[in-house]
């Protein structure tokens, strides 16, 4: 064995972050080395060389990865092969046949189907929404299918046939043909089991294009991996997985980095005694967020990645094109920011490297939030005159000074925030002002503390790791996965027999893929808890509601909590009979123990000792006065304003805004009437002094 | 004159109100009983100021939205403000009074704030059924507007107390699959009922006034970017006309003609040269023609114009009495809604071909490709389907047209085979594309969509309503025109029928619905493509 050490490793765009813990002694390392796009194997070693570790130390090494999620993105996908049941190979080009766009005309109105004509194929055979067998499968059909699938080159072939998700036994036997002549093989029953052939069938080919990608990854892994060392991913889904799980389900990296992330909130969140939060991570181009309940991430189906609709669980993090690069300009009187970015190059004007439009990282330079002294990720310095620059023909438009302008442009930034905060947990039927947020990543904590304000929200937590979060999120993850089936069984025809049944092999599936960690670490099936979730919607309905441990043996107890939610959420709710559309089952393992040593330092420190305390100083810095409404009304000067090294802040005792914490990745705002308390974790926690919360309308 | 108010407070609570309108169409989709408000999406939601001008809108159908900027204001001429009082909503589905057709039902809320309205929050749904002589009451041989179905007024359904039971009553008797339209009724209630929570949200954040002069400056915006997309166009006098290819009641085709006057940053749309109204339902209102004439100007000249009351004062829409524009309230008006405002806009597409023609389409599939299969399913549960077909994209200067979509007025999707054989005495035999619609051109049309229904009991109702069977979809600058639309019904003893665009038929198990909708017309003669491996070859996806 190795001696001890947890770690958790996040391959994000740009940097590869990394967290080992070592529960025994509570000794705790942390760093930020750039990612290798090139080499992201090698990126791994040399993260972990970053903390002064050999893998061999390593017991359970967690990774969180970007590679699937930039592939689909980027279009960088394997030649897929598509068979489907005889009259529907097109349905991948049909689709949902709504365009993306209502009014320009300009733009393709929808995304060319990921498989063409030349490589879709059919099959003889056909079933009912029941399971039922209508057409037996014709294996001449498929003999016939299976030559012309290999002409065509690809190694990689979907399989998605109608009504899959009743019964599999059709696409099973197409794979076990499949399997001998191809390496990567994925079944639409398995990939995600669920109704609508377009969303499944589109799942399914994005799934078989990454399996090679996947596989590829997972093997050099493997093959430098110490025998001892036990290897885990991160998965969409919020969890830790095996890597031979997802050999076969590579979607389920998907998600891989912002769901780790999100697990690292609902830990602290757990640990807080915090029972609603919602996380807030803002990067260059866009912001994440995401409701967190009871510690665990809100889970959604249905997302689209580049283009592509994706369809199976993952936390429901909601992205929006509102960064540090977001560009700022006048529309016709509006002060509109982003949906366009200035990118990583040239970037902000204040990245110096020849960006002039003005962005919200210009706007924080100019406010004095960014120390235009400081070096930022490397041997990037900010330059306080580019920012100025960039902004000034903007503030001239609107006949406003350049910090007035830049207050503006944070805080129609903020407002775009606030809107996906309201959107998630709208969605929910949660009322967001009574979370916490949870702010993390590079700019997440300069813009918390207002957008809470703006939200309605008085509590604000800048975690301790805050700027490699995921990373922690990976070395605090629990072994877990979801899965979800659609079932259809009305309250009035019920099936408890096909219940069981479905339960029983959601049961099964899960099991097989906690065989092999259970297996390592000599414990027993015993240990595994189910989680179930049942999806219930009226007949007629289509969004389901989502129903926590549902109470199958007690169906008027079932519908009955299932009506409290709904008129909850909706404000209304009838005896009408009800209708059990899906199952979701979450399998999990114990959580490990908790990585919480105290914290008298900051994580940077231990990194090496690479990063000298800032000296405190003050600097001059601009806040939007409490409660305008008016930017004009903003107040006429600079706040001489303390800075602080995160490290150096002393534990429990409060700080009254204004005030600027940095650590070596990120820089805090804590404005004037907010007031910052480090707890001994590390976590600092922000009261954002509103005084009403304004929790009743 | 209006407050002073800043750029970016100005932002905010657009921001804020545009949240609130796609809140509301989220909790219809998600709480709606039928499966065209949740799988197809055929609803749109709006927020009004006080006087019923439109400042936010979901990301809905466009023809709903344009329509919806006059829905508040005529229901004031009906219902002055003193009868309104918190916690009412009201239903209303009147073509007349600001609507379109009857299976589109308004419920409007108003919106009151320290007991003085300051907005209107509208949920406009479509119903699958309202009544009439047929399921899903498209009645495609109506020659008066009575027998499209239940005509709702002004109604207060609900008021602070909760439901109207009596009123309910009336709606629910007079229409099938009441539990399916009750279901609907209180989604849209819920989804107004979102708004004014955040309405009030709103005005207490940022206070009254200014919130009111945000409202004011939304309004100002608009007219502003709509001037200036205006002022881009040459002054002078535009034609352009197109035609449905019959009046629903044995007659030819019927024209619609436009005359654009540009002048300045000002535009007039004289739709006086349209022909007499129809004697079926194909005839419209002035809001859809409104809505049409907003749609190509935001399409063509401003994709960012905010939707907004103000985006209608630079411009001015004339219809003439008694035409299929403007037909009184006598006349039918079921498929006006989606098929003649299809018509209007193409017609102020060709219309600006002389100033535009690189930012135009050729003919897409406009139309809705309508059919509604109404019956009985084994468990003896009445259903009925309302599906439409989307058709090929009409291809443009630099681009193919894409393959089965949605094209300008509406943007409705389609329902899932899965899902119809789920929930529906139908199976779907096959879904392709339909090989060689799309017209020739240096660049093609899209393929439109090949479907095939079979029948799971007897005595089906099958209503068709849809345009692009006798005249094709046009070709641009020398683009072939696509393919037309066609259903025939294949019977189970081996007989073919054709199924003509606006009808009704009973149909029986193991008879097969065949659709074939429509290509888009191609853009640019074929002999200009260059390069010899493309000429001829079949359109690849």
């Amino acid at each position: 064995m190795g001696n001890g050490w947890q770690v958790g490793i996040d391959i994000g765009g740009t940097f590869t972050d990394i967290v080992a813990s070592h529960p025994e002694t509570g000794n705790t390392r942390a760093a930020k080395v750039a990612t290798r796009v090139d080499d992201r194997v090698a990126g791994v070693l040399a993260a972990l060389g970053a903390v002064s570790l050999d893998w061999a130390q390593v017991d359970d090494l967690i990774l969180g990865t970007t590679m699937v999620t930039n592939a689909i993105v980027e279009n960088d996908l394997a030649q897929v092969a598509l068979i489907t049941t005889r009259g529907f190979g097109d349905t991948l080009a049909i689709g949902r046949q709504n365009r993306r766009h209502l009014y320009r005309l300009d733009l393709p109105p929808k995304a060319t189907p990921q498989v063409p004509p030349a490589r879709r194929f059919e099959v003889t055979e056909r079933l009912d929404h029941r399971g039922e067998v209508l057409t037996p499968l014709d294996m001449g059909s498929v003999m016939a299918v299976l030559d012309q699938v290999a002409a065509t080159g690809v190694r990689a072939v979907a399989v998605s046939l109608l009504h899959s998700y009743t019964d599999p036994t059709h696409e099973e036997a197409l794979a076990t043909h499949l399997r001998k002549r191809f390496d990567f093989v994925a079944l639409s029953s398995q990939v995600n089991p669920e109704a609508r052939e377009y969303e499944r069938t589109a799942t399914t080919v994005l799934s078989a294009s990454v399996m090679p990608l996947a596989a590829g990854h997972l093997d050099r892994l493997d093959a430098i991996k110490p025998a001892h060392s036990r290897l885990h991913l991160f998965h969409s889904a919020g969890g830790m997985a095996a890597p031979s799980v997802l050999r076969d389900l590579p979607l389920g990296l998907a998600m891989s980095g912002p769901a780790a992330g999100v697990a690292a909130a609902g830990h602290v969140a757990d640990a807080l005694g915090i029972d609603q939060a919602l996380s807030f991570d803002m990067g260059g181009t866009t912001t994440d967020v995401c409701l967190i309940r009871d510690g665990q991430a809100a889970v959604t189906s249905n997302r689209t990645l580049g283009d592509r609709p994706m369809r199976q669980p993952m936390v429901a993090v909601d992205s929006i094109g509102a960064g540090g690069g977001s560009i700022a300009r006048l529309d016709h009187g509006a002060l509109v920011v982003g949906p366009q970015s200035a990118g990583a190059d040239p970037g902000p004007a204040c990245y110096g490297k020849g960006g002039t439009q003005a962005t919200v990282s210009d706007a924080n330079v100019v406010l004095g939030y960014l120390d235009a002294g400081r070096a930022l990720g490397g041997d990037l310095r900010l330059d306080a005159n580019a920012a100025r620059r960039a902004i000034a023909p903007l503030a001239a438009n609107m006949d406003m000074t350049v910090e007035q302008a830049a207050l503006g442009i944070v805080r129609v930034a903020n407002a775009a925030m606030t809107r996906a905060l309201g959107r998630i947990t709208v969605e929910q039927g949660i009322d967001g002002r009574a979370c916490t947020l949870l702010a993390f990543g590079g700019a997440g904590p300069m813009h918390a503390v207002d957008v809470a304000k703006e939200f309605g929200i008085s509590r604000v937590i800048i975690p301790r790791f805050s700027s490699m979060f995921s990373a922690l999120g990976c070395v605090s993850a629990q072994m877990r996965y979801t899965r979800q089936q659609t079932l259809r069984m009305a309250s009035t025809d019920w099936d408890a027999r096909r219940l069981n049944n479905v339960r029983d092999a959601l049961r099964t599936r899960l099991g097989e893929h906690l065989a092999e960690p259970l297996k390592a670490r000599d414990q027993s099936t015993s240990t595994i808890t189910i989680d179930e979730v049942a999806l219930i919607r009226y007949r007629g309905q289509s969004y389901a509601i989502e129903v926590p441990d549902p109470d199958f043996e007690d169906r008027t107890a079932l519908g009955a909590a299932f009506q409290a939610l709904h008129n909850k959420l909706y404000g209304f709710a009838t005896d009408e009979p009800w209708e059990l559309e899906s199952l979701r089952m979450v399998a999990s393992l114990p959580k490990p123990p908790e990585t919480t040593g105290t914290f008298a330092t900051q994580p940077s420190e231990r990194t090496g000792g690479q990063t000298t305390p800032c000296p405190i100083k003050s600097t001059p810095c601009w806040f939007a006065q409490a409660n305008a409404s008016q930017a004009n009304a903003s107040q006429t000067g600079p706040l001489d304003t303390p800075r602080h090294d995160r490290a150096s802040l002393p534990v429990g005792q409060p700080l009254p805004g204004p005030l600027v914490v940095e650590d070596a990745f990120s820089t805090i705002i804590v404005p004037p009437g907010a007031t910052l308390t480090p707890d001994r974790n590390g976590h600092l926690l922000i009261d954002t002094g509103l005084i009403d919360t304004g929790t009743t309308t | 004159m209006t407050p002073h108010i800043d750029p970016i407070t100005l932002e905010v609570i657009r921001n804020a109100l545009s949240a609130a309108a796609e809140e509301m169409s989220l909790v219809v989709m998600r709480s709606a009983r039928s499966p065209l408000l949740r799988e197809a999406g055929d609803l749109s939601s709006a927020i009004t100021d006080a006087d019923g001008f439109l400042v936010a809108q979901g990301r809905d159908v466009p023809m709903h939205m344009g329509v919806m900027s006059f829905t508040v204001r005529e229901f004031l001429k009906r219902v002055p403000k003193d009868r309104l009082a918190a916690g009412d909503v009201w239903l209303l589905n009147l073509p007349e009074v600001g609507g379109n057709h009857l299976p589109d039902v308004k419920a409007i809320r108003p919106v009151f704030i320290d007991g003085v309205i300051r907005g209107f929050a509208v949920s406009l749904a479509h119903w699958a059924d309202t009544g009439g002589a047929v399921p899903g009451s498209y009645v495609p041989n109506a020659t008066d507007a009575w027998a499209e179905g239940l005509r709702i007024p002004p109604l207060r359904v609900f008021t602070a107390d909760g439901i109207d039971r009596e009123k309910l009553d009336i709606i629910l008797c007079n229409v099938r699959s009441p539990e399916e339209r009750k279901g609907d009724i209180l989604a849209q209630m819920a989804a107004t009922r979102a708004a004014d929570e955040r309405l009030h949200q709103l005005f207490a954040r940022h206070g009254t006034e200014t919130t009111l002069a945000a409202i004011a400056a939304i309004h100002d915006r608009a007219e502003a970017q709509m001037r200036s997309a205006i002022r881009d166009i040459p002054n002078g006098v535009y034609r352009g006309e197109d035609w449905l290819d019959d009046d629903a009641g044995g007659g030819g085709p019927v024209g619609v003609r436009v005359k654009v006057t540009i002048a300045g940053d000002a535009a007039e749309f004289d739709f006086t040269g349209t022909d007499d109204a129809a004697r079926g339902p194909l005839n419209t209102t002035p809001f859809i023609t409104a809505a049409s004439v907003f749609y190509v100007m935001k399409a063509l000249f401003g994709p960012d114009i905010q939707p907004s009351g103000g985006c209608y004062r630079p411009m001015r829409v004339i219809t003439r009495p008694g035409s299929l524009l403007e037909p009184g309230i006598e006349r039918p008006v079921v498929g006006g809604n989606h098929e003649t405002s299809q018509r209007i806009a193409d017609a102020i597409f060709k219309a600006f071909e002389p100033v535009c023609a690189e930012r135009l389409s050729a003919g897409g599939a406009t139309t809705s490709g309508l059919l509604l299969f109404g019956g009985r399913r084994a468990d003896g549960v009445w259903t009925t389907l309302y599906e439409t077909h989307g058709g090929g994209e009409g291809a443009r200067i630099d681009r193919d047209g894409a393959d089965v979509i949605r094209v300008h007025m509406s943007n409705v999707m389609n329902t899932p085979a899965e899902v119809i054989e789920a929930e529906y005495p139908l199976r779907i035999d096959c879904q392709r594309l339909r090989q060689g619609s799309g017209g020739a051109g240096r660049h093609k049309g899209g393929m439109g969509t090949h479907r095939e229904y079979r029948i799971m009991t007897d005595d089906m109702s099958v209503t068709s309503m849809f345009e692009r069977r006798v005249i094709p979809p046009y070709g641009l600058r020398g683009g072939h025109d696509g393919q037309a639309f066609a259903v025939n019904v294949v019977r189970a003893q081996g007989t073919t029928e054709t199924m003509t665009g606006k009808t009704n038929m009973r149909l029986n198990t193991d008879d097969v619905v065949v659709v074939q909708s429509c290509g888009g017309g191609g853009y640019g003669t074929p002999e200009e493509i260059d390069d010899p491996d493309r000429k001829g070859k079949s359109h690849e996806t």
